[in-house]
């Protein structure tokens, strides 16, 4: 978080052992272990090989903030609330990035009041826009897990069967005050599969171990900012389909925008073409952008699905002094500093810790291999 | 798994070992390879049992003749039930691995409360009702009724039992209570009676303290067991209280009044069987007169454990002449009893030994020590004789008879002390006799030169060397073991100080301070704000808890608590308690998370354990010295000094660190559980109170968390419940606190094993 609206003093915050994270070295310098420290942050990322499973590409996901006093604490700087809506955003931006075909709901919760910041819509500009709103929003009171499953569950109950129905909570408090048995809930979210997830701010809570295994979300707690947000994106990736869920071929239309004047004969549009009237190929009509009768989709968005199903292979890390090839990143032909280099499994080309990062992160596929392949 | 001691094969049925299982496992073969005694400290979730079992079982089986019989005594019934499963555990993998067909016997004893199946009589509440129920169905006489007049009820299964169920030897196998049960319903005997038998030809006997230490029990139960049997003493961080309840006796003046509706019941009795069948009581006299022969004669052969209440010269003399018809003896008791409301009638505080109430008794009334030895013999004598049924409702008198035995028996080690009332109380006229044992020793001698080997093991037994000095004893192995962790899931914290900077101590000066509560207060206000789930208090006494809650109270504090967590309360009383303990539980699990406020030295801190989400964070405010006013304590002091030479601090430091190692200890159960220790009191950061803690906790006390203010303790609990809900899975364990059998063999990993022990 670099700018921080209204940071908190120092000595407002809280008591901190900042030092004893540092371990000298046995020169007695600081040095090896603070860049030790960094290159970890670069590099902590997990590669989670799922092998060829079904992935649940079309995703709902509801995200469920709460919105307790504890929301107010300031541990995260400037406080938890503040602190979450910002990872947020950038959050919104990179699940429409990775799953352009999925849809995200957010809500604030707390014990009986809730607060949609926005309703389900698949533009990450308006989550962006309505997240800023929500930052000066004051936390009061206790949350209700149950209340917010409960909500969350009576609006991905109606979606259909096919797609990945998930609740991601990011849980602050320790407590929960239910009006009724949570277990209960919890086997009916079972029933209708869907998987929640939990993020913990402050430490692990039972309950929420046991939500989370019932369903088959993950749960986890942060330990700082960079570790939240780590976690977060743990979430961009889509899941695993459970293998019960409803498998079916899905109709799409791929939506072309055509001018009013079209001289197609065996179309006779009911009502004047505007620019908001997407032709259907299927029905040989003209149709308003909010009635359609089938799932619209462009090309790139199913493009951009498609890398999940064939990640790229992570590269072979190697100390930097065994390796004896040349001294340059293949990528951005920068000379190699790091502690470790990275090598391509399939061309064997060798990247330095960052673009390693971007490789993975942004591009999906290998530079080097695709250049051979197209050199070729 | 199949691992080598020293030599001797043990079967262990797990595929993975801890480091100091290994370890302790070589510890204890040495102490039953020199015959003699242990005490062995392990901490507790880390398969102390287990250990014990199979190296014990293997050592049977390879040395038949060494060792015949392992009793494994524990405290309470679902510990007894615990090490059954896990022996039956064992079992199960030795029959897997050799292929033939498990030839052991070993069995759970409890009471008859426990074991019964008989329909009117198990569905009884309480232990002595069942006791004297039973009692009325199955002794001699009701029997021999029986015979002459089938209408006269007898108990079928004990009947069934007696007829066929000797002969017959119960079938090798492992057999918990219900498998008792099971097995009495499938053959109509009766369990109780059955497993009383069968714990002298079976291989190992699982059951309660009692049995061994209780003379009054022992000596029905346990006599006749071989020498060559190795003791165990599971969870004996309390063992010298058991041993000084077992001798001491209390007697308050509703128990006189009861006593004297016995003596008139047998008054009435005798009467009417003199009218009625003389030649029974004539009978009782001749044999009175052969004196305890039958006793003696058991003794003669030496195996049998003794009786301490009994001292062998008793046994050789006949019962003096002048309590040896009923009448005279009932006579007799009824002086005593005299005597005793006599003393009891007093307004100052009186403390004696045992030969100056002799004297006293003596010159009062004129009761000789020597009738008075023979008391419960007597009495025990009359009773069957005069056929009555309800032994239970002659407990008063009984007890009555025990104190008169002992107190003539013993001159040493025992005090008796008169108060008139309750020091909380001191207008209300409530007086008591204690009569009380001091030297722990008297109870638990016959135990120790009867077996040749008995280990005493629990996971707080620091400092080790006091236990053989309180018990006279001499062990061969003193062994201390600490916890192998592949992450450090304990976190003792001593918070000395609260924000404000005022010391933090529940010493008595302090104790009243408003500064002092505050900050208590504060303190398990800011924990329950960030510890998840359940977090356990400990106060140093009732009083104190209900000082401070209601302190708390006037201040707003519990309130703001109760926004983060429900707060529940322990009391005296046993079924509130459980109520409170069970609804703090539901709590725990649904996510509301609570607080239980307890009393160390209460039942919630001796029994009961808070695994994982139960227990997150356990606050000991306060160092739970024992009350150091009462005389009874007093007296005890003395005596460890004079005997002993045990300084009286050194004991009170003992026993207090002794308690609040054993609160704190109730959270972490196991190497995947984690949890906080908080001390909140200054004094704990003192050398000569954090030397004794064991050794486990100690060394995870660093200097950096010793005198802390509560922000302080905030952010460090903060970090590490952070630090500990990050995911733990077994790989992280293997190689460094799990290992396998490969791993085990290493010379690396063996080197380190033996550093694990640390003899004392």
């Amino acid at each position: 978080m670099d700018e921080e609206p209204e940071r908190a003093k120092r000595w407002e915050g809280g008591y901190e052992r900042t030092w004893e994270v540092l371990k000298e070295d046995e020169s007695g310098s600081l040095k090896a272990t603070v860049e030790d420290i960094l290159f970890q942050a670069k590099r902590k990322r997990v590669f989670e090989s799922h092998g060829q499973v079904r992935l649940g590409m079309m995703r709902h996901l509801y995200v469920v903030i709460d919105s307790s006093r504890t929301m107010e604490d300031q541990d995260l700087k400037p406080n938890r609330l503040t602190s979450t809506l910002k990872l947020m955003e950038f959050f919104v931006e990179e699940y429409f990035d990775q799953n352009p075909i999925s849809q995200v709901m957010f809500l604030l919760f707390e014990i009986n009041t809730f607060f949609y910041i926005c309703f389900d819509a698949g533009n990450p500009k308006k989550h962006v826009a309505a997240l800023k709103k929500a930052v000066g929003s004051t936390c009061l009171g206790e949350p209700s897990l149950y209340n917010a499953l409960n909500i969350a569950m009576q609006t991905l109950k109606h979606m259909p069967g096919h797609t990945s129905r998930e609740i991601l909570i990011i849980f602050s408090s320790l407590t929960t005050c239910d009006p009724a048995n949570i277990y209960e809930l919890i086997k009916t979210l079972k029933e209708l599969k869907i998987r929640v997830s939990v993020i913990g701010l402050s430490a692990e809570v039972r309950v929420c171990t046991i939500l989370t295994r019932e369903t088959g979300g993950s749960y986890n707690v942060i330990l700082d900012e960079s570790h939240f947000k780590e976690l977060l994106m743990l979430h961009v990736k889509p899941p695993p389909a459970s293998s019960s869920s409803e498998c079916s071929l899905i109709r799409m239309g791929f939506p072309q925008h055509i001018i009013a004047s079209v001289s197609d004969q065996d179309a006779k549009p009911s009502f004047s073409m505007s620019l908001y009237t997407l032709y259907c190929m299927r029905t040989r009509r003209g149709l308003r952008l909010f009635a359609l009768c089938l799932t619209l989709v462009s090309a790139p968005h199913l493009a951009r699905s498609f890398h999940h199903l064939f990640p790229l292979d992570a590269f072979q890390e190697s100390p930097l002094e065994e390796h004896t090839g040349d001294r340059f990143c293949q990528a951005c032909q920068g000379e190699l500093k790091d502690k470790s280099v990275f090598t391509c499994p399939a061309c064997s080309s060798v990247f330095c810790t960052e673009c390693d990062l971007f490789i993975h992160d942004t591009l999906h596929c290998c530079p080097a291999c695709i250049h051979t392949q197209g050199a070729s | 798994m199949k691992l080598n001691i020293e030599g001797l094969l043990v079967y262990f049925p797990y595929d993975y070992i801890y480091p100091e299982q290994y370890s302790y496992m070589l510890e204890l073969k040495r102490t039953l390879d020199a015959k003699g005694h242990g005490v062995l400290e392990m901490p507790s979730g880390t398969g102390k049992t287990i250990s014990l079992l199979s190296l014990i079982v293997a050592y049977q089986k390879a040395y038949p003749l060494e060792v015949t019989k392992l009793i494994y005594c524990s405290r309470t019934v679902p510990e007894i039930e615990k090490v059954v499963e896990e022996l039956r555990k064992l079992m199960e993998f030795y029959t897997k691995e050799t292929g033939e067909k498990n030839n052991f016997l070993a069995l759970a004893l409890s009471s008859r409360k426990n074991l019964c199946i008989h329909p009117e009589v198990s569905s009884l509440r309480f232990g002595k009702e069942v006791d004297g129920k039973c009692h009325s169905l199955t002794a001699s006489y009701i029997r021999a009724q029986h015979h002459s007049n089938p209408s006269q009820p007898v108990c079928r299964f004990y009947e069934e039992f007696d007829a066929v169920g000797r002969q017959v030897p119960i079938p090798s196998g492992i057999y918990n209570l219900d498998d008792l049960k099971d097995f009495g319903r499938k053959k109509g005997w009766c369990p109780y009676y059955l497993a009383r038998y069968s714990i002298l030809h079976a291989n190992i006997v699982v059951y309660s303290y009692h049995y061994l230490l209780d003379p009054k029990i022992a000596d029905l139960v346990s006599k006749e067991l071989a020498k060559k049997s190795v003791v165990v003493f599971d969870e004996a961080h309390n063992i010298d209280n058991v041993c000084i309840d077992s001798m001491s006796v209390n007697i308050t003046r509703r128990t006189l009044d009861r006593c004297q509706t016995n003596v008139d019941t047998l008054q009435n009795t005798i009467q009417r069987i003199k009218e009625t069948d003389a030649a029974k009581l004539r009978e009782e006299y001749r044999r009175l007169v052969e004196g305890l022969k039958e006793a003696n004669v058991a003794r003669e052969t030496d195996i049998y454990l003794s009786n301490p209440v009994l001292p062998d010269e008793v046994l050789q003399e006949a019962i003096p002449g002048s309590i040896r018809t009923a009448e005279h003896f009932v006579g007799f008791l009824k002086r005593f009893l005299e005597y005793l409301k006599a003393r009891l009638r007093i307004h100052h505080v009186v403390q004696e030994s045992s030969p100056q109430f002799l004297k006293d008794i003596y010159e009062k009334v004129c009761i000789d020590r020597k009738p008075l030895r023979f008391c419960a013999e007597r009495l025990r004598s009359l009773l069957r004789t005069l056929e009555i049924a309800d032994i239970a409702d002659f407990s008063p008198i009984t007890l009555i008879s025990h104190f008169a035995t002992l107190v003539s028996t013993y001159s040493k080690g025992f005090t008796i002390i008169i108060e008139p009332f309750e020091d909380k109380t001191p207008t209300i006229a409530n007086p008591v006799l204690h009569f009380s044992c001091m030297d722990p020793s008297i109870a638990i001698k016959p135990v120790f030169e009867r077996f040749q080997s008995v280990v005493i093991t629990s996971g707080t037994l620091s400092p080790l060397d006091i236990y053989p000095r309180i018990l006279d004893f001499r062990p061969v192995t003193m062994a201390s073991f600490t916890m192998t962790l592949a992450r450090t899931c304990l976190c003792p914290l001593i918070v000395g100080r609260g924000n404000d900077q005022v010391a933090m101590s529940s010493k008595f000066e302090t104790r009243e301070d408003f500064a002092v509560i505050r900050n208590y207060g504060n303190l398990l206000l800011e924990m329950s704000a960030i510890v998840p789930d359940g977090i356990v208090a400990f106060f140093t006494s009732y009083v104190y808890m209900e000082n401070i809650v209601a302190s708390w109270y006037e201040q707003g504090i519990l309130e703001n608590i109760q926004r983060n967590k429900l707060i529940f309360i322990e009391t005296p009383d046993a079924a509130e308690t459980s109520m409170a303990l069970e609804k703090y539980q539901e709590a725990c699990e649904n996510g509301r998370g609570a607080i239980l406020l307890s009393v160390a030295r209460g039942k919630v801190s001796e029994g009961i354990d808070f695994v994982h989400h139960f227990g997150r964070a356990v606050i000991m405010f306060g160092v739970p010295y024992v009350y150091t006013q009462s005389r009874i304590l007093k007296a005890r002091l003395e005596y460890l000094r004079d005997q002993f030479q045990i300084r009286e601090n050194d004991f009170l430091t003992f026993d207090a660190m002794r308690h609040a190692a054993q609160c704190v200890g109730r959270a972490i159960r196991g190497k995947t559980d984690y949890g906080l220790m908080i001390f909140a009191d200054k004094r704990y950061a003192r050398a000569d109170k954090r030397g004794k803690l064991p050794r486990w906790i100690q060394e995870h006390i660093s200097d950096g968390s010793l005198n802390l203010t509560i922000d302080e303790t905030v952010q460090l609990s903060k970090h590490f419940l952070r630090q500990m809900a990050q995911p733990f899975r077994r790989e992280d364990q293997l190689g460094l606190s799990l290992l396998t059998l490969e791993q085990l063999q290493s010379e690396e990993m063996l080197e380190k094993i033996s550093q694990i022990a640390q003899q004392a």
